[in-house]
């Protein structure tokens, strides 16, 4: 994970380097919406990282591509389970760890003399990775499995000051996901994020 | 730029993986507890066990069979809260010479991946601790088990010694399997009150 994440790094920063374009990285906090029962907490372990180039010299339009994870945990205190000839009682962690690859575009909406903010709307597309596990004691239990990733989003941009290729960045994102988990009853997987973090421009 | 990189780490560092909460999950044993369907329990009225010594079965030392309480503390605590238990359901015990109907094997099991199986009805295994020489067990009924490697379990067992066959088998008609002993923070405690979650989940248990 962590060489991973330094080529990500290079990569985005070597990308930056060539016009119009931004690379960003956020803190993301993530609420499932999907079997809430399951897990129902709201997530503040979680990142998204991502490069975006704009398309003509108005820079209306991006495209780009990124990375976000996030880890969900939730205790569950000391429960007995029935099943047929027997039970099990015990206290445990639900945890979900998402992780997710996507390719995505953006519209940027005018605002004000285009120099400081620029509010945008965009949609991502891709794969998905949720891991599904339940820890009890020493033990584990673990459901994995892939699924297509869709996730609309909307946000702003702020550029600092002009002299400084420094910004902020704000979104929301809605995260819909068809990785399932029939030991733990997922069909499919959704939520809604916030994130926030900084972003190096180059323009 | 330093600082500007260094920003750039400080939410990824937060975003990793949670540290696991490890006190919170092995201030108790998990208790899992499994018994033949088709069995009365009210039926019986005697038990034969040990008083200070439970088995000890384990593939990284596998000439050590017994922990006695000259050698360690936990067989006796351990083996008087099981009697506790039966007494308050109803059950009396007698000398093993004292034709019991039931004998109840108390045992740790170390490292033995018995987590590892799918245990079907009448699977057979050789008895290596409790009733008799020359006399196999098996289970009644299927079960499931998750298991991990390394680990150590505080095993009961019920047999129905009423019901041998004709070639020496005696059927486990209830087990409790109460684990990770390895990785407690007060063994004696956890598995009393583990013993008393696997009777409290297992009301069927009962004479009366």
């Amino acid at each position: 994970m962590k060489t991973v994440l330094v080529i990500l790094i290079t990569f985005c920063y070597t990308a930056s380097q060539a016009q119009d374009n931004y690379f960003y990285l956020n803190w993301d906090v993530t609420s499932p919406l999907t079997n809430k029962e399951w897990i129902g907490t709201t997530a503040t372990r979680g990142a998204k990282l991502g490069f975006r180039k704009f398309i003509g010299s108005e820079r209306k339009f991006s495209v780009g591509g990124d990375i976000n994870w996030s880890y969900l945990r939730e205790y569950k205190p000391k429960e007995t389970f029935q099943q047929p000839g027997g039970a099990i009682t015990t206290d445990y962690f639900n945890d979900i760890f998402n992780f997710g690859v996507a390719a995505s575009g953006q519209y940027y909406f005018p605002l004000g003399e285009r120099e400081h903010f620029f509010p945008y709307a965009g949609l991502g597309l891709g794969a998905g990775r949720n891991t599904y596990s339940v820890s009890y004691n020493i033990y584990q239990d673990q459901e994995s499995s892939w699924g297509f990733l869709a996730r609309p989003e909307a946000g702003i941009l702020v550029r600092i000051s002009q002299r400084r290729k420094l910004g902020a960045m704000a979104a929301i994102h809605y995260d819909y996901l068809t990785s399932k988990s029939e030991s733990y009853d997922y069909n499919n997987f959704s939520a809604i994020g916030f994130q926030l973090g900084i972003m190096l421009m180059q323009w | 730029m330093k600082k500007i990189i260094a920003l750039l780490f400080l939410p990824l560092a937060w975003s990793c993986q949670p540290p696991d909460d490890t006190v919170k999950l092995l201030d108790e044993l998990v208790v899992s507890t499994n018994y033949d369907t088709d069995i009365s329990f009210d039926s019986y009225t005697t038990y034969s066990m040990a008083t200070d010594t439970i088995g000890f079965v384990s593939n990284k030392s596998p000439n050590d069979t017994i922990i006695t309480q000259r050698e360690s503390d936990y067989p006796r605590p351990v083996l008087e809260k099981v009697q506790t238990n039966l007494a308050a359901r109803g059950y009396n015990r007698v000398d093993s010479d004292e034709d019991p109907d039931l004998r109840i094997n108390v045992y740790v099991v170390n490292d033995f991946n018995l987590f590892q199986e799918i245990v079907y009805s009448n699977y057979y295994y050789p008895s290596y601790y409790g009733y008799g020489y020359g006399y196999g067990s098996y289970y009644g009924y299927p079960y499931v088990n998750t298991y991990a490697t390394n680990t150590g379990s505080l095993v009961i067992e019920i047999l129905d010694l009423r019901n041998i066959t004709p070639d020496k088998k005696v059927k486990v008609i209830w087990s409790a399997y109460m684990g990770d002993v390895y990785s407690t923070i007060d063994l004696i405690k956890q598995s009393q009150e583990a013993i008393d979650q696997a009777f409290v989940q297992s009301p069927y248990l009962d004479r009366q």
